[in-house]
């Protein structure tokens, strides 16, 4: 590297240095919630031993962890609790959707429940199953490696006007105006 | 359906006979499990019930399992709109009793938390889900809903997908899917 800074051959190996060593030390926060979270517990028991990819440091504070695993139904009322854990996280992030719950909703396509956590935050990889076995989660986490390594683009997260967020989320239609006035700011911004 | 032992079934029995002695007026049902179902006609009476059920010596239904309700709109238990459902249960003779009791839309329960202190949260369950009013609670708010929830969500005219946005829980950005591996 020149004094100036400019570029030589060393910023491209650290690239692919600091990259190998994110995705063979995801540090995960886990946000169990149901049945999906003793799977998850498993995954990283001594039987499956998440460890040997080196995910096995459960951290659980955001602002230690790197990789959100979402392992469960997430309510309306508990979807601000998750949105305010992923924005406390630090960059980079990754956020693994287990199950088909946090996937999807689930069979849960009822008046309190998410459906899905992409309703709120962006999603590297999603998690078949309900619950997935063990596998599948290390499979993902394999996955999301792969995504780590190769740098590809985050999913983009776009703003929304209140009334498109209202009409994407599957609520109930035009019923209270003023709660999608956008002349009035949301909080946390 | 576990089966139950000669010994609990005798008891159940005897309890039903006891039931039948006291309450003659009172319509009593045996459930799948031959436990008894003591549908009471007015509030005075639940609470008089509960008194009786609760001291009587051949009952001694000292533990309340739980408190709910459910939505009779289709009238197949009476005219009145909602039933109330207590679950008792003895310790002592290890029996369950069950306390049935219809409620039109705009009558009140008394508050049973001056029996069991249990009674608070499972009341206000079932004021959150069916909006049905205790008389004299002590703490009477929604605890499972949002507390800007509007409505009473078990009830069967609400729609069971109508979803309620709240400015605070609304999502600021939304997430296109990722992309598939090897496909971005």
């Amino acid at each position: 590297m020149s004094k100036d800074g400019s570029a030589g051959f060393i910023p491209t190996t650290l690239e692919y240095a600091v990259k190998w060593a994110q995705k063979n030390s995801l540090w995960p926060f886990t946000f169990g919630t149901s049945c999906c979270g003793i799977e998850l517990m498993s995954t990283l028991s001594g039987t499956y031993d998440l460890a040997r990819f080196g995910a096995e440091v459960v951290r659980f504070s955001p602002r230690q962890a790197d990789m959100l695993i979402v392992a469960g139904t997430i309510t309306t009322k508990m979807s601000p609790v998750l949105r305010q854990v992923y924005d406390q996280m630090l960059e980079p992030k990754w956020v693994v959707a287990m199950g088909a719950c946090s996937s999807s909703g689930g069979i849960f396509d009822t008046y309190s429940v998410l459906q899905g956590i992409d309703e709120i935050m962006p999603v590297d990889i999603y998690v078949p199953g309900c619950p997935p076995i063990p596998e599948g989660l290390i499979h993902a986490i394999l996955k999301l490696q792969d995504v780590v390594q190769s740098g590809s683009d985050r999913p983009k997260m776009h703003r929304l006007t209140r009334a498109e967020a209202n009409d994407a989320m599957s609520f109930r239609k035009g019923t209270d105006e003023s709660l999608f006035d956008d002349s009035k700011p949301l909080r946390g911004q | 359906m576990s089966k139950l032992t000669p010994k609990i079934l005798a008891e159940q029995a005897r309890i039903h006979g006891l039931l039948v002695e006291i309450y003659p007026g009172n319509r009593i049902d045996l459930d799948a499990n031959a436990e008894a179902v003591l549908w009471v006609n007015s509030q005075k009476e639940l609470v008089s019930a509960i008194k009786t059920l609760r001291t009587e010596t051949g009952l001694q239904m000292d533990r309340l399992s739980d408190i709910t309700a459910y939505d009779n709109i289709d009238g197949n238990d009476g005219p009145k709109r909602f039933i109330m459902v207590y679950q008792l249960y003895s310790m002592r003779f290890n029996v369950r009793v069950r306390l049935k009791l219809g409620l039109a839309e705009n009558e009140s329960v008394p508050t049973l938390t001056s029996f069991w202190r249990a009674a608070n949260w499972l009341e206000r369950e079932v004021y959150d889900m069916f909006g049905v009013k205790f008389e004299d609670h002590p703490d009477l708010r929604r605890i499972q809903m949002d507390e800007r929830f509007v409505g009473h969500p078990l009830r069967k005219e609400y729609d069971i997908k109508d979803r309620q946005p709240f400015p605070d829980s609304l999502p600021v950005r939304i997430a296109t899917r990722a992309p598939a591996i090897g496909q971005e």
